[in-house]
């Protein structure tokens, strides 16, 4: 059954319309996030759904009756809200502060948690008596919510709650929600961190200028194409240590011609390749083992590689692969790779590059990841190789070299 | 704070104001001793007994009118305060005092300066300031309580330029006018009283929403958000507050600092609860309003000094006191 039912809501404020035409529905018990770039409109539509503006055009409903029927005290009863700034000047202790989101409860003798057993859960009993302005963000942040809890509300709306939270109390308060909703507590919240959210949310809506972008499960909505599209960034799914999360770069700098290949692996090359992608080069790399770090970030950037198989000494095929990916090259660079038998010839493919007349940039220290001692011989008999110190100063180079 | 440390102040209070009320009542041009004044009280007016008369009939109005007119202010500057979010609110800046200002002057200006058209015409001036300050302040439904300060604020300046303009008009009634507004209970009888006591069913209005009132401490939006029928507390709130400042002045004058400071030492006895706050800010208001008129009665006797004066050379020092600790 659906706790919220929003169709067609449209807000403005004095001039800008904040809110467009926005219709969902969110159902009884589940953990929902709203996202979208600052100014999209989360903080508005959360506060129409709590009644604290009413839209313009479009029907709200809570329970399958309109909210504008009910009286502000039920409204309450029914929703908290956790705002996004709180600010209370004065002396209150933490109690009192949580005793005031009582206040729509008054009257009504049996409640689902005392005061107290709100203090414990949230583990705040220790500032119960403390005055709230003397609390730090975090803590207030907490009181806050227990005061919303206090409401004892079906639906909880929270407004970037995590904003100001150290990751312990991110995690701590992200933990608590998650908690709260298993117990049936039916959770909307704006958020800024996206990584949170694919961690908390099993479902998310994402706006944009005031409409509903999309919605639905998390992983979907926040694709990266999504994400690109919605905030002009360019995001990347990864997938590491048993978690899902996004990283961000800006949209490419400046579009060059340059193309950089890159001879890596065990991770060598992971950062060059991010940089180099982010400054907007054309980037590719080889050879590398299947599920190697390197492989696996090209993989993530959408990269040409070429790949061998896990533990697989280069084949001819890879090789050839490799060469096609160095000849379309302008520079090709040889991180801090190791070197033993079974990547071996992709010194020999840099041989092969150098007779090209291609840039052959190596960084410093091969005999130290020389595991063939042959690798370091193979270079020096080689011409017109440049010696870097890292890949700073490769980065710097290629920035200088419009 | 500890419930002893509170009762124990609370305990204080109440015997400051019984010694403040029993003071004002035996001092004064003839003081009368503490047996003569349980004489006095217990016994009622005794016809063709000269102190009994002066007791009843001079020196008990000005006290009770005193003590009214101090909770009145107190009381109003509390509810503002909070109101306002503003630790320097006091009830003058609804502009209702000088809307009763103007009435008083007015009526001077009519050579009607006599009871009850001096008090009438001020009670009439403030209420109209208020309507018209409210109805200023108010948009879709929506009491703007920033609106409702500054445009309180512009109408008191307006208001007293006028005053000024009728002083100097008016010419030999500028000093009564002019000791007028500074605030006095001199020559005030039981007429005063019996206009002032229309405020006491109003001051007990506040004590109905002393929830709301500290919930509200936390911004309109969140007391929207815990359930708080926001615009009629508001409401409501401003009118008993502007309604007994007005009824107040118009007995006595501008009488400063009393409802700026008191709301700040009852603050700090008991701590920014209204259920607690709203009572001592009555019983503190009342007690120092008594004292003030007591200290104007006798400091220059036989002269008297205005009683806002008094408040002001008491409460400016204490205010700069507090603020000093505050940072």
């Amino acid at each position: 059954m659906s706790v919220f039912e929003l169709t067609d809501i449209s807000f403005a404020y004095i001039e800008q319309p904040a809110v467009r035409k926005v219709s969902f529905s969110v159902e009884e018990g589940t953990f929902v996030g709203i996202v979208g770039p600052n100014g999209s409109g989360k903080s508005t539509l959360l506060k129409i759904m709590d009644r604290l503006i009413a839209p313009d055009e479009g029907t709200l409903s809570l329970n399958g009756r309109p909210l504008a029927s009910y009286k502000r005290r039920d409204i309450a009863r029914e929703i908290a809200l956790v705002p996004q700034t709180f600010s209370l000047d004065f002396q209150f202790t933490a109690r009192e502060v949580i005793e005031m989101g009582r206040y729509a409860r008054k009257g009504s003798g049996n409640h689902r948690w005392s005061v107290q057993e709100l203090l414990d859960k949230l583990e705040i009993a220790a500032l119960a008596d403390r005055p709230f302005p003397e609390l730090s963000g975090g803590e207030k942040q907490m009181v806050v919510l227990a005061q919303a809890l206090a409401q004892e509300p079906r639906v909880l709306l929270l407004d970037e709650p995590a904003a100001h939270l150290d990751v312990s109390y991110q995690l701590r308060l992200f933990d608590w929600l998650r908690k709260l909703n298993e117990e049936g507590l039916t959770i909307v919240c704006v958020l800024h961190d996206l990584n949170l959210a694919l961690l908390y949310f099993e479902s998310m809506l994402m706006l944009r200028e005031g409409k509903l972008f999309s919605s639905g499960d998390t992983e979907t909505v926040l694709s990266p194409e999504s994400i690109e599209s919605v905030y002009g960034v360019r995001a990347y799914l990864h997938r590491h240590a048993g978690r899902t999360f996004l990283t961000f770069s800006p949209r490419a700098r400046a579009k060059r011609k340059e193309r950089v290949h890159l001879v890596c692996g065990g991770g060598s090359g992971a950062a060059l390749m991010r940089e180099l992608t982010d400054m907007g080069f054309l980037v590719s790399a080889g050879v590398v083992n299947a599920m190697d770090t390197d492989e696996v970030t090209g993989r993530e950037l959408g990269l040409p590689i070429a790949a061998e198989a896990p533990f697989t000494p280069i084949t001819n095929e890879a090789f050839d692969e490799n060469m096609e990916l160095i000849t379309k090259a302008d520079v090709v660079i040889l991180t801090e790779v190791p070197i033993g038998t079974g990547n071996f010839r992709n010194i020999n493919a840099l041989e092969r590059a150098s007779a090209m007349g291609k840039n052959v940039w190596v960084i410093k220290g091969v005999a130290g990841r020389d595991f063939t001692n042959d690798a370091v011989r193979a270079l020096d008999a080689l011409g017109g190789i440049r010696y870097f110190g890292g890949t700073r100063e490769i980065i710097k180079e290629l920035s200088e070299h419009e | 704070m500890s419930r002893n440390r509170l009762a124990l102040l609370a305990l204080a209070v109440a015997l400051f104001f019984i010694f403040a009320v029993l003071l004002s009542l035996a001092l004064g041009p003839a003081n009368l001793s503490p047996a003569k004044v349980a004489k006095y009280l217990f016994s009622g007016q005794q016809p063709g007994d000269a102190g009994s008369t002066i007791f009843w009939q001079i020196r008990m109005p000005r006290v009770l009118l005193a003590l009214l007119v101090g909770a009145a202010l107190a009381l109003a500057g509390t509810i503002l305060q909070g109101l306002f979010l503003n630790p320097l609110t006091d009830p003058y800046v609804t502009g209702v005092s000088s809307g009763a200002a103007l009435g008083a002057t007015i009526s001077f200006f009519f050579n009607m300066p006599a009871v009850p058209w001096l008090s009438l015409f001020a009670v009439i001036g403030g209420v109209a300031t208020l309507f018209f300050v409210y109805s200023l302040a108010r948009k879709r439904g929506v009491l703007n309580i920033y609106q409702l300060l500054l445009g309180g604020v512009t109408i008191s300046y307006l208001f007293l330029a006028l005053v000024s303009v009728l002083m100097i008009k008016s010419g030999r009634d500028m000093h009564a006018i002019f000791y007028w507004l500074l605030g006095s209970f001199s020559g005030r009888g039981w007429t005063e009283v019996k206009i002032c006591a229309v405020i006491i069913p109003f001051l007990a209005v506040p004590f109905f929403f002393v929830d709301e009132m500290n919930i509200l401490l936390q911004g309109e939006e969140r007391a929207l958000e815990l359930g708080v029928n926001v615009e009629l507390v508001k409401v409501v709130l401003f009118f008993v507050s502007a309604f007994v400042t007005a009824v107040a002045v118009s007995v006595s004058g501008i009488i400063g600092f009393i409802g700026l400071v008191v709301p700040h030492i009852s603050r700090l006895i008991t701590g920014p609860d209204h259920r607690k706050v709203l009572l001592m800010s009555v019983f503190i208001g009342a007690a120092v309003m008594a004292l003030s008129d007591l200290i104007a009665r006798v400091a220059f006797a036989p002269s008297e000094i205005p009683v806002g004066v008094i408040t002001i050379f008491f409460g400016a020092p204490f205010f700069i006191y507090l603020l000093k600790r505050r940072t």
